[in-house]
């Protein structure tokens, strides 16, 4: 049976590292969470550009998001850091966090009195929480407490050939496992959202799928509406095409290898995590930013992303897995790029190359870092707006 | 090592794995048999081949299902792209 070492916690997934997240609940309390964090081994800092003046489903959104982050499995606790006039109040985050069954503090600016008083509070918690953490130990789960998540960009002819074929045999070995898998870059998928419908558990999640695609076309549809630039003719950039990538279908054909061949369970709004085991739909754009991080505040506890061009960005505290069907970028951007699925397009079957990927991940979730992770990576938190 | 590979068995096209030429003849990896076929043009790395000849208005098969339609008549060893592929998804910026 395949498994993995994690961190066992008091509910949910089991988690792939063991750091305390530091979250801001409005970008007025980021540097106060940075310092805080610069003062403890083991702590990252969440910084972001939201919280403040937002309404609505945009407000919505970077709740969820900063919900979803907070409980997810690879932080042992969280200190939440709010500044106190904010809409979306730290105490809100907070108590969601803790409704998760994690350690949580919290500490409000204007009610610590200052900068230096606030940062000396998170400080104490923080460094309290990293030792409670450093006393754990890695357990050894089976592949059903694992729940991956399918990323692309910087997409070439090499990534429906190989990485996606690749990554695809391992999200069905992780579902037939009773595992999960997520996969999102809705903005990808227009043109084969029959094609993904006819996957559908049930007609219920075909509906979803369908009307998932169907409503972020027409967002895009809307945004574009009075500009120059159709929306559609956006969805394939000249370099795809130069790629030899003809039509959005075979575009979005390309990219949804990586969700395999099983059937899809469901979907997952932005921030919420799967209900059960399965291959889930995340309703997030392709930005690589906003994708990898719905993708994270939907618990997922490593990602693996494929990439034909390369690309170096990482997620803080959480594995984003490199791979390239591409063994000139490989080559190039060696210390970059977790795994080279390149074999697949020079003849090695998709299954030897997928098995060897898995056992990647694994390693990967079990401890052995990630190059991003070796590099110190973090580009990707980026909470998606509207 | 083929110079192409037909992905799925339903594809009436397949990938080229390499730069070809002109009249180069291909060998196209099937999963199952090698198959050759002879460019009838320049053909880029990572572009689509025709496998065979393709009525105008015949649905283009890539990963096991139809990425476009044949624009015009296509013949067997024929470059496939945006001159000769047409897709009602995606493209309403360009005159038909």
């Amino acid at each position: 049976m395949l498994t993995f070492q994690g961190y066992r916690r008091p509910q949910g997934l089991p988690g792939a590292r063991n750091a305390v997240a530091v979250i801001p609940s409005v970008f007025c309390a980021n540097t106060v969470a940075r310092r805080i964090a610069e003062h403890v081994a083991g702590a990252i800092a969440f910084c972001h550009p939201v919280g403040c003046s937002q309404v609505g489903l945009d407000l919505e959104l970077t709740t969820r998001g900063l919900k979803g982050l907070g409980k997810h499995p690879n932080f042992y606790g969280v200190v939440v850091v709010g500044l106190g006039c904010e809409r979306f109040q730290a105490r809100e985050l907070a108590e969601s966090i803790t409704a998760a069954g994690k350690p949580v503090e919290m500490l409000v600016i204007q009610e610590e009195g200052d900068t230096l008083r606030a940062i000396e509070k998170g400080v104490t918690f923080a460094g309290r929480m990293a030792e409670e953490a450093s006393r754990q130990t890695r357990e050894e789960f089976p592949l059903s407490e694992f729940s991956l998540g399918l990323k692309c960009g910087g997409t070439d002819a090499t990534s429906g050939l190989a990485a996606n074929p690749a990554l695809g045999w391992v999200t069905d070995r992780i579902c037939e496992a009773g595992g999960r898998a997520i996969f999102t870059e809705v903005t990808e998928l227009i043109g084969a959202e029959q094609i993904l419908a006819r996957r559908a558990v049930n007609p219920k999640v075909a509906s979803q799928i369908l009307s998932t695609i169907g409503s972020m076309e027409k967002r895009l549809s809307a945004a574009t509406a009075s500009a120059e630039i159709r929306h559609r003719s956006a969805l394939i950039s000249p370099g795809n095409e130069d790629g030899g990538v003809t039509s959005v279908v075979e575009k979005a054909l390309g990219g949804i290898y990586k969700a395999g061949t099983g059937p899809i369970s469901g979907g997952v709004g932005y921030g919420e995590y799967p209900e059960g085991p399965g291959l889930y739909l995340l309703d997030c754009v392709g930005h690589d930013g906003e994708a990898v991080t719905g993708l994270v505040a939907s618990g997922c506890q490593a990602v693996v992303f494929t990439t034909g061009r390369g690309t170096p960005t990482g997620f803080p505290g959480v594995p984003v897995i490199k791979i390239t069907g591409n063994r000139a970028t490989y080559e190039r951007m060696r210390f970059n790029l977790d795994f080279n699925a390149g074999g697949i397009v020079e003849g090695t079957p998709i299954a030897e190359v997928g098995a060897e990927l898995l056992a990647k991940v694994l390693r990967i979730g079990s401890g052995e870092p990630s190059r991003a992770e070796l590099l110190g990576h973090d580009e990707l938190f980026c909470i998606t707006r509207i | 090592m083929a110079k192409a590979l037909k992905i799925n068995p339903r594809d009436n096209v397949a990938v080229l794995l390499e730069d070809i030429r002109s009249g180069e003849t291909v060998d196209v990896a099937t999963g199952a048999e090698v198959i050759c076929i002879q460019a009838r043009q320049e053909i880029a790395f990572g572009h689509k081949i025709a496998l065979a000849n393709l009525d105008a208005d015949q649905p283009i098969i890539k990963y096991g299902e139809e990425i476009g339609r044949a624009r015009t008549a296509i013949g067997a060893g024929d470059w496939i792209h945006l001159h000769n592929l047409y897709c009602r998804r995606g493209h309403e910026d360009r005159a038909e």
